[in-house]
């Protein structure tokens, strides 16, 4: 499960239902925008500001006209909702996105610590 | 017909480019307005034609993009941007109109005016790469407007990000006064292994910013690597740390 690299995006994640959006990562959703257009996809990335990228895309515009899109990115601003999948469990999804944030920022452990490295070795 | 009215002469950016597309067509609303450039850089989204003339979207007028393949949809396969502005295509006759109404106008005034562009480049394996570029480019503005989120974020966190920021490519460490501090007994004692071992070695066995020979991290399997990843001041305040 991916966890931004920045702090600022990590904290943001934290306190916002944002967390709950990323825990969606793999599975396939709908995301209604605000001019009322429709995409259905598989979620393969959301950032603190709401931004989702989608893949295997099926667009429905305004006008009702339906598109097949390889990869959609919508801005969060542009978000009205998000569906969350049934089969998602809410609460667990949030708990395990909350781990894996304080993994990265609470590195102590023995192990753990060390494969936050992404080199042992610098230039 | 007329010209585009909102195509102008620019140079293009210089600086921030993350991706550059020639022998790329621009289509907007339906309409091709010829071949040229597509510049996707940090600032805005620029095309310009091969005569000199183009436009630029600014990204937070960018509600979405995305690669399209589906050649049912529309024939070639593009990056397609929607953008939340209007354009003026061709200059239309002064054609008295009846209040101010448009014809054919499926939008209101109260809906956001809505402007659909398609970028068709020549060579359509860059699409991923035009597509991953934009999503950068984007993250780079986000919403000032965003009134749900609270996003004052005031306390050390921030602080020690801007200062990861100055130092490049260093990974950031503590100082020797807020490590030792937040260092358990067996961190302590760890670290004071360390530092007699350093004091003891040949120079150019150990970099002194942390850096490890595969040897020496053989060596040190349970140390604490305060050096090397970078850490956060007050990150290890409430943790719960088991050893």
């Amino acid at each position: 499960m991916e966890v931004s690299h920045s702090v600022k995006e990590r904290t943001i994640a934290e306190n916002s239902l944002v967390i709950l959006l990323q825990g969606l990562c793999g599975h396939v959703t709908t995301v209604d925008l605000r001019d009322e257009s429709t995409a259905t996809g598989r979620v393969t990335n959301v950032d603190a500001f709401m931004n989702v990228r989608l893949a295997e895309v099926t667009f429905t515009d305004r006008q009702g006209t339906v598109s097949h899109l390889d990869e959609l990115f919508v801005t969060g601003r542009n978000i009205r909702y998000v569906h969350i999948p049934d089969e998602v469990d809410i609460r667990a999804t949030i708990e395990q996105q909350l781990q894996a944030i304080h993994r990265v920022r609470y590195f102590g452990g023995r192990n753990k610590g060390r494969k936050e490295f992404p080199r042992s070795k610098h230039k | 017909g007329g010209a585009m009215s909102f195509l102008k002469r620019f140079p293009p950016p210089a600086e921030g480019v993350r991706h550059q597309q020639p022998d790329t067509e621009a289509v907007l609303a339906g309409r091709t307005l010829g071949a040229g450039t597509l510049y996707i850089a940090e600032s805005r989204l620029s095309w310009l034609e091969n005569s000199g003339v183009g436009f630029s979207l600014d990204y937070p007028t960018i509600s979405l993009h995305a690669v399209s393949r589906d050649l049912s949809a529309y024939p070639w396969e593009h990056l397609y941007v929607m953008v939340n502005a209007k354009f003026e295509e061709e200059e239309t006759k002064e054609a008295p109109m009846a209040e101010g109404e448009e014809e054919e106008e499926d939008s209101d005034d109260d809906v956001e005016p809505i402007a659909e562009f398609r970028f068709v480049p020549s060579d359509k394996s860059a699409l991923e790469a035009m597509f991953s570029a934009m999503c950068e480019c984007q993250a780079l503005h986000p919403d000032p407007d965003d009134e749900d989120s609270d996003n004052d974020y005031e306390g050390e966190e921030y602080d020690v990000e801007a200062r990861e920021l100055e130092q490049g490519d260093i990974p950031s460490f503590y100082t020797y006064e807020e490590g030792l501090s937040h260092l358990t007994a067996e961190g302590q004692a760890t670290l004071e292994r360390l530092e007699g071992m350093l004091a003891q070695s040949v120079s150019s066995q150990y970099n002194m910013a942390g850096v490890r020979t595969e040897d020496s991290i053989r060596e040190f399997e349970d140390g604490m690597e305060v050096d090397i990843a970078p850490v956060v001041a007050g990150q290890f305040e409430d943790a719960e740390v088991d050893h």
